[in-house]
């Protein structure tokens, strides 16, 4: 296992969001769930906190990460991941699919 | 027969808002509150938020119930010492509301990496079940998946008044590798699928009475079939146990050396097997006589 933590700049979320948090995949073989939550953070930084079971990586998740901050309006959320050896292209469409949930709702 | 998308593709969050009245379910226990096994990480696999069980508060066709749904891409949606928590409390909830359980299975039984706390818990899921049954709050399984019931959540689910299935979906107590491992590949074959959904499938389980409804593989059906049993309970006596034991004994007895599980089929009144096979949920409930 492998854990680490850090914060992006990112533009601030809209204010109004459809939910306080959101949820997308699942810890399964190749796949990943992410938790995506927004309050009481500093409006300018996206806070991630990575755990995954395949240990090497942290370069390949800092700039998948870096580039979803960059990529979308994410400042003031915290995103925690629990991972079972997602490609980093899952880990983008997690990401996005998390953040259409939190900033639309379910659909 | 639907247009909406399959039950057995969907996620379990997916199935319990397909179930429920729209933006009713309230959950219990949701993945902020990080309530995450800690037995897992000491072994090096990672956790999840929910433990791989969503379970919560929500309306069906405007009645209220408790509603669970397993993850069975987590671990086989097998049961640890939260994850077995939280199923025991939800029906204990239930008991006490006096509010019906549904609970949509996936799981292969038992998380052997917390073994312990997984048979503790199944045991005291098992008696919450029971105080439902001994208040006529009304319990209901949903097996819709082919990961299915099996081990413990097995005998979990037929604790339960009753079982909603697909033919998609396995009921069991042994998965069909371990009996192979335990009795060879020449008894069984856990490869034949055919063979395995026979044995275990949604069809057969409805044909032998273990389920209460076979229904199509979508969202619609399913809900249909368990707001129909929501009204309705089946208390346990010690007379209605009897009986039950002695139609077990009389199935063992009648189909206990048969190899070749058309022979059940045919036993339990299906005439054409082929047709049988190729028929839809439904249609088979319809075709078959249900056996007694």
């Amino acid at each position: 296992m492998e854990k680490f933590a850090k914060a992006f700049p990112s533009k601030p979320l809209p204010s109004k969001t459809a939910k306080p948090w959101a949820l997308a995949g699942v810890v399964g073989s190749g796949n990943l769930e992410v938790l995506l939550e927004r309050g009481g953070r500093p409006s300018g930084t996206m806070e991630c906190h990575v755990e995954t079971s395949i240990p090497g990586y942290k370069a390949s998740w800092l700039a998948a990460l870096a580039d979803f901050a960059h990529h979308y309006p994410a400042g003031g959320t915290k995103v925690t991941i629990n991972d079972q050896g997602a490609p980093p292209v899952l880990v983008n469409l997690r990401l996005r699919q998390a953040y259409d949930h939190l900033t639309k709702g379910d659909k | 027969m639907t247009s909406g998308p399959l039950f057995h593709e969907q996620t379990a969050r997916q199935r319990i808002a397909a179930l429920a009245d729209t933006g009713s379910f309230a959950e219990l226990l949701p993945p902020p509150e990080r309530l995450t096994s800690p037995y897992l990480v000491q072994l090096g696999i990672p956790v999840s938020f929910d433990d791989g069980l969503v379970i919560g508060r929500a309306k069906i066709g405007g009645k209220k119930v408790y509603l669970a749904a397993q993850v069975g891409q987590f671990v086989g949606g097998a049961v640890g010492e939260i994850h077995g928590a939280k199923l025991t409390g939800l029906f204990k909830a239930a008991a006490r509301d006096r509010v019906p359980c549904v609970l949509i299975i996936e799981s292969g039984g038992v998380r052997l990496h917390e073994g312990s706390a997984g048979e503790i818990a199944i045991a005291e899921t098992m008696r919450a079940i029971f105080e439902c049954r001994a208040k006529k709050v009304p319990t209901i399984a949903v097996i819709a998946t082919d990961i299915g019931a099996y081990g413990g959540m097995g005998i979990l689910s037929t604790c339960c008044d009753f079982r909603v299935m697909t033919e998609h979906g396995r009921l069991g107590i042994s998965g069909p590798i371990v009996i192979e491992k335990w009795m060879g590949k020449k008894a069984y074959d856990s490869s034949n699928r055919a063979l395995v959904w026979k044995t275990s499938g949604g069809k057969t389980k409805y044909l032998l009475g273990d389920a209460d409804a076979l229904v199509h593989d979508g969202a619609d059906a399913v809900r249909d079939a368990v707001a129909k049993l929501l009204g309705k309970s089946s208390p346990v006596s010690l007379k209605g146990v009897k009986e039950r034991q002695k139609e077990l004994e009389k199935r063992l007895k009648r189909f206990g050396d048969t190899a070749d599980p058309d022979a059940v089929w045919k036993g339990m009144g299906v005439r054409n097997i082929e047709a049988a096979s190729l028929a839809s949920g439904p249609e088979f409930a319809a075709l078959a006589k249900r056996g007694k």
